[in-house]
């Protein structure tokens, strides 16, 4: 948040001197290659594993899907087939009372598609539970009006190496914009910070909150009265963590001066690998299997103090 | 080395011998005679001999001759010369003042060292700029910029608009030694890098040097930006100052012993923070958004043989959100310096100097969740350095400098609902030593050759911890696999070079020459940046045991020549080549920030420069002003980016064209102009977009880095400068003032500044689709007017 503050106020010099447009540059061409959207988690209910191609970066199209391929999730002793439901959704249906997977098993991905074969492993890891979710009420400031922000309150398990994402639903919206994605490495931002065992750190027990503007460009308190606020976290293994860290630096880009201090544009890096080393075909995408802690709160400003 | 240094004294020896016990030397100081300043590189010219010296940037000469009558002219670009006839007999003292020139005169903006030094010194690869001509040039927001001066100058180019620093002949911004008055400036920026730090009130000259570096400068690989202040009034007082857009400014300087002692005094601040508050409240809750900084100096003259400086930095931008957040960052330097003559030929300067780089963040709005950063960069230091005028002939410099750092990459706690935790990133403490040995010899009337070398060694000390790493694929992340503790002074690392530095200049007639050189240079303090221009959280790492010392080899060769009346008009062409080693990268994802294991994130490999720089300066007349065009390329390649093949770099420019004119009128308008023509700096395009979890992903296959470019960057700047009268009421006016009437960018074009591609910035439901969108952006894309008054009494 204290992030968005700053780009805010940067955002508002730029605004008198600069300019921001889109524009229509031709791009290198490329052969598309397989996606694999695989991040499958025990949360009750079916697991989808979805298979694409990469696009033109232009075309807005919904990706291309990837029809008839095979697609089986293993441990040592126990088989999850991922049957093709709908054009490249693969599904995996539980038994009633059934979730997928135990915490600190090792899971194997097969995809066997057009002559190739793709291979992946993932280990769900732990998760700490949500004791709570809150609200607090913060006054106007130069940027927000009298708000309403969620919080949510974990403590990161003991011992360095935890990786996490933590989504947010608003009135059971998924909240799934780049400036949205929040990711934790233990209770802080990334590796080697030395933030293990704690409640997770204020930045990223404020990322729940979404920002937006009305039609006159004014913030949005995060929250009204009535609404609801739903946190998941899932514990993802740590390419998924790199994935995603890459991720935000490669879609979060707000522009403006912001450029000043962007990153190269990159490839993300994935986990899921052809089996024949000297095969031409590359797959991108991630297999993640995450255990998942949940829990929400309807806003009732009646029950929110205000100010000291 | 041993065998090398053996040689180097034989050789001066033998030169020795050469020449007739029978010598006298005059030597002395030269100084302004309006305000007792030093005169930094006038000449000293010996008529009949058809020989001359310039002074050193303490503005000392020395020269020795055989006994007899000479005329000796005294001449500096814009002053009135002055000749002394002198029947030598003895060593002699001379020090001389010089008068400013005629209204006429005053119209040459620009200095080149001398009138003909240019051609006649072995010097190459080097751009001065005195501060009247970098005040007589159009600026953004009116607001006279010492740095972004330097970028109409040929060779050098930036990342693009309102970026840090700058980039010389294909180094990038960390591998400029910045030195103000010879202490290093790690950050050289207000306000991200939309103004320099340097008050332009306290500088006298700025001296580059892109290549031909002399041993007397190490620690950076790229080129030294040599700042140097003004030494302060000493014949009276002096106030200067100005309201500009964004700065108020004010400097003061005055005698405190008439020609014997001086100061200046120089502070600036932003002001928009004090206008913001008459307005509105929004800084009412401890909200803050300033910079400023403050420059004092004062110099003592105890005797003819002995002279003391003392010269101080302090800077800082506040950038806070309330009482409790926010960021700030600034400099702090603090410089002694002796002059001392040991005898006529023999020159002594000591400068110690402490040097203090530092940021700090602070997060939270009570105690139970806070975060607070600080970041530091010490540096002491203590640089002996003599000049032996041996005879014309000869001319021996030696010295050292002991350097030591303190890199302070994190002093931090974060604090989470009330439970802290001290996330410090341990201390790095680090020596560096250097020796340094160059003569600049004249073989007989057109050949000079400037030959010596730096002996340079570093060491990577405790107290602290190092790390081992593992190896990985090229350009993913190493992960530790030992870890250390080292006790206090326990060497980790150490590494040596021998840099051997080489000019040769062969003088064809008065108005031509022919110059050479070759210098390598090693750079042990290395400037971590990982986005497009630097910014001031960037930290500065030493070498240790995992990264090595970038070094550097440069060779160049130029013509110079002067044509037109009175040589009216100074030429140069030049062409370098460079090759440079353990340049550093990053790997995708790079996590800079308070991450202990940094080094796992850091990639090396080598970089390569080439290029062609032409300049032409008119430094007389009514209209006078300079063209200078880079023809240039700029790669780096690392296993891990772009395929272990070359990649250009982000601040790789092919053509590069600069004009900078001005203009004077009889009255008492001048005008002057800037237009700069660049063409595209490399950029990445995606070819392909993939979707996860919602995400739209640029994609290349094959990781191509900077395979396109954006559009040309060009502009043109403007501005007026409206004197005030000279007479009122008949009589001289007592107070001198000047406004400035700038416009930057005056046909308003929208410059890109970089392309970047983003999915739409809208809500959607997960599953849907995306639209995919790319951008251009320009940091400044309207024609931006201005106004400044400036006074001086």
């Amino acid at each position: 948040m204290k992030r968005s503050l700053y780009n805010t106020f940067i955002t508002g010099f730029f605004f008198f001197i600069g300019c921001d447009d889109v524009i229509n540059p031709e791009l290198p061409k490329a052969e598309a290659v397989l996606v694999v959207d695989a991040w499958i988690n025990n949360l009750p209910g079916p697991q989808v594993i979805k298979l694409t191609r990469s696009q033109p970066y232009f075309d807005s199209s919904q990706p291309p899907a990837v029809s008839g391929a095979v697609v089986n999730v293993s441990t040592a002793d126990k088989n999850f087939p991922f049957v093709e439901t709908d054009n490249g959704q693969y599904v995996w249906n539980p038994e009633p009372g059934e979730t997928f997977g135990v915490i600190g098993e090792t899971y194997t991905l097969i995809i066997s598609v057009d002559g190739e074969e793709y291979t992946s492993t993932s280990q769900m890891k732990r998760v700490p539970a949500i004791d709570s979710v809150t609200f607090r009420f913060e006054e106007e400031n130069f940027i927000l009006p009298d708000s309403y922000w969620g919080e949510f309150w974990s403590r990161d398990s003991e011992g360095e190496g935890d990786t996490y994402w933590i989504k947010s639903y608003k009135n059971e919206m998924l909240l799934n914009k780049p400036e949205e994605i929040n990711i934790a490495y233990d209770a802080g931002f990334s590796k080697g910070g030395g933030l293990d065992n704690l409640i997770f750190i204020p930045p990223i027990r404020d990322t729940i909150n979404p920002f937006e503007q009305d039609e006159n460009d004014e913030f949005l308190s995060p929250f009204e009265d009535g609404d609801s606020l739903y946190v998941e976290v899932h514990s993802i293994n740590e390419a998924a963590f790199n994935f995603l860290f890459n991720v935000q630096i490669q879609t979060n880009r707000p522009g403006g001066f912001g450029e000043l201090f962007a990153q190269p544009l990159a490839n993300v890096p994935t986990n899921i690998e052809n089996t024949n080393a000297t095969s031409t075909q590359p797959a991108q995408g991630i297999f993640n299997v995450a255990a998942v802690s949940f829990n929400g709160k309807r806003l009732d400003v009646s029950e929110v103090p205000k100010g000291n | 080395m041993n065998r090398f240094l053996l040689l180097f004294f034989i050789s001066l020896l033998l030169s020795g011998q050469a020449w007739s016990q029978q010598q006298v030397t005059i030597s002395g100081y030269i100084k302004d005679a309006s305000n007792g300043e030093d005169l930094i590189g006038a000449t000293v010219y010996i008529q009949e001999l058809n020989k001359g010296t310039i002074t050193n940037v303490y503005g000392f000469y020395s020269i020795t001759l055989a006994p007899g009558a000479y005329n000796v002219e005294f001449r500096y670009v814009g002053f009135q010369a002055k000749t002394i006839s002198l029947d030598l007999s003895a060593n002699q003292r001379l020090d001389m003042e010089l008068a400013g020139a005629s209204q006429q005169l005053e119209e040459i903006l620009v200095v080149a060292q001398t009138e003909e030094t240019n051609v006649s010194g072995i010097q190459m690869s080097s751009e001065k700029l005195d501060i009247k001509t970098i005040q007589k040039m159009p600026t953004l927001l009116g607001e006279v910029d010492v740095l972004k001066s330097i970028q109409q100058l040929p060779g050098v180019s930036t990342v693009g608009e309102g970026a840090s620093g700058f980039n010389v002949r294909g180094g990038n911004v960390g591998q400029n030694l910045v030195l103000l008055d010879e202490a290093p400036v790690f950050n050289s920026s207000h306000m991200l890098g939309f103004f320099s730090v340097f008050n332009p009130d306290a500088v006298k000259d700025i001296n580059l040097i892109k290549g031909g570096i002399p041993s007397r400068y190490g620690g950076r690989i790229s080129s030294i930006l040599d700042i140097r202040m003004k030494e302060g009034n000493s014949k009276e007082f002096d106030a200067t100052g100005g309201i500009g857009t964004i700065f108020s400014r004010l400097a003061i300087e005055a005698p405190i012993v008439k020609d014997k002692a001086s100061f200046i005094i120089a502070a600036r601040r932003s002001y928009i923070d004090v206008l913001t508050k008459l307005t509105t409240d929004v800084l009412d809750d401890g909200a803050a958004l300033n910079f400023y900084d403050l420059t004092l100096k004062t110099n003592y003259n105890i005797n003819d043989k002995n002279r003391v400086f003392v010269s101080g930095y302090l800077g800082r931008d506040n950038f806070k959100f309330d009482a409790q957040q926010g960021f700030n960052w600034g400099n702090r330097t603090l410089t002694t310096r002796w002059n001392h003559i040991f005898n006529d030929r023999l020159f002594s300067n000591i400068t110690g100097f402490f040097s203090d780089y530092e940021y700090i963040l602070a997060f939270g709005e009570d105690e139970l969740d806070q975060f607070d950063w600080n970041s530091r960069i010490l540096t002491y230091d203590l640089k002996p350095e003599f000049t032996y005028f041996i005879n014309p002939q000869n001319e021996l410099s030696f010295g050292g400098e002991f350097l030591l750092y303190r890199f302070e990459p994190a002093n931090a706690v974060g604090v989470s609902n009330g439970e802290s935790r001290d996330i410090s990133i341990d201390r790095k403490y680090a020596a560096e030593s250097s020796i340094y040995l160059e003569n600049i010899q004249s073989v007989g009337s057109k050949v000079s050759v400037q030959y010596g070398a730096r002996l340079s060694y570093f060491q990577y000390m405790g107290p602290g911890t190092y790390h081992e790493y593992d190896q990985q694929p090229p350009g993913t992340r190493r992960n530790v696999i030992n870890e250390v503790k080292v006790g206090s002074g326990e060497v980790i690392q150490s590494y040596k070079n021998l840099e051997p530095r080489l000019s040769v200049k062969y003088q064809f007639n008065e108005a031509t020459s022919l110059k050479a050189s070759y210098n390598r240079m090693s750079q042990y303090v290395h400037l971590i940046s990982n986005t497009t221009a630097s910014n001031p959280l960037d930290i500065w790492t030493p070498s240790t045991n995992n990264i090595k010392p970038q070094t550097g080899q440069q060779i160049a060769l130029g013509l110079f020549k002067n044509f037109g009346e009175d040589n009216n008009i100074e030429a140069s062409a030049e062409v370098y080549y460079k090759k440079t080693k353990n340049q550093i990268d990053y790997i995708d994802g790079a996590d800079i920030l308070i991450n202990q294991y940094l080094e796992g994130d850091l990639l090396s490999g080598d970089g390569r420069a080439y290029g062609l720089e032409l300049s032409a300066k008119k430094k007389f007349g009514r209209v006078n002003g300079w063209v200078s065009y880079t023809l240039a390329k700029t790669e780096l390649q690392m296993d891990g980016i772009n395929n272990g093949d070359w990649y250009p770099t982000r601040y790789d420019q092919r053509h590069n064209l600069k004009i900078t004119s001005f203009y004077e009128t009889n009255g008492r308008w001048s005008f002057s102009s800037t237009f700069t023509f660049v063409s595209g700096t490399p950029t990445t395009f995606p070819a392909s977009r993939i979707v996860v979890q919602d995400k739209v992903i640029p994609y290349n296959p094959g990781g191509a880095r900077n395979n396109l470019r954006i559009p040309a960057y060009h502009r043109l700047d403007f501005s007026a400068t409206l004197e005030g009268k000279k007479m009122r009421k008949g009589k001289p006016r007592k107070n001198d003032s000047f406004w400035v009437f700038s416009l930057y960018n005056v046909y308003g074009r929208k410059n890109p500044f970089s392309i970047y591609f983003r999915q739409e910035d809208e809500r959607r439901a997960a599953g849907e689709a995306f639209t995919t969108e790319g951008r251009q952006v320009s940091i400044i894309g309207s024609f931006i007017p201005s106004v400044s008054y400036n006074f001086k009494f």
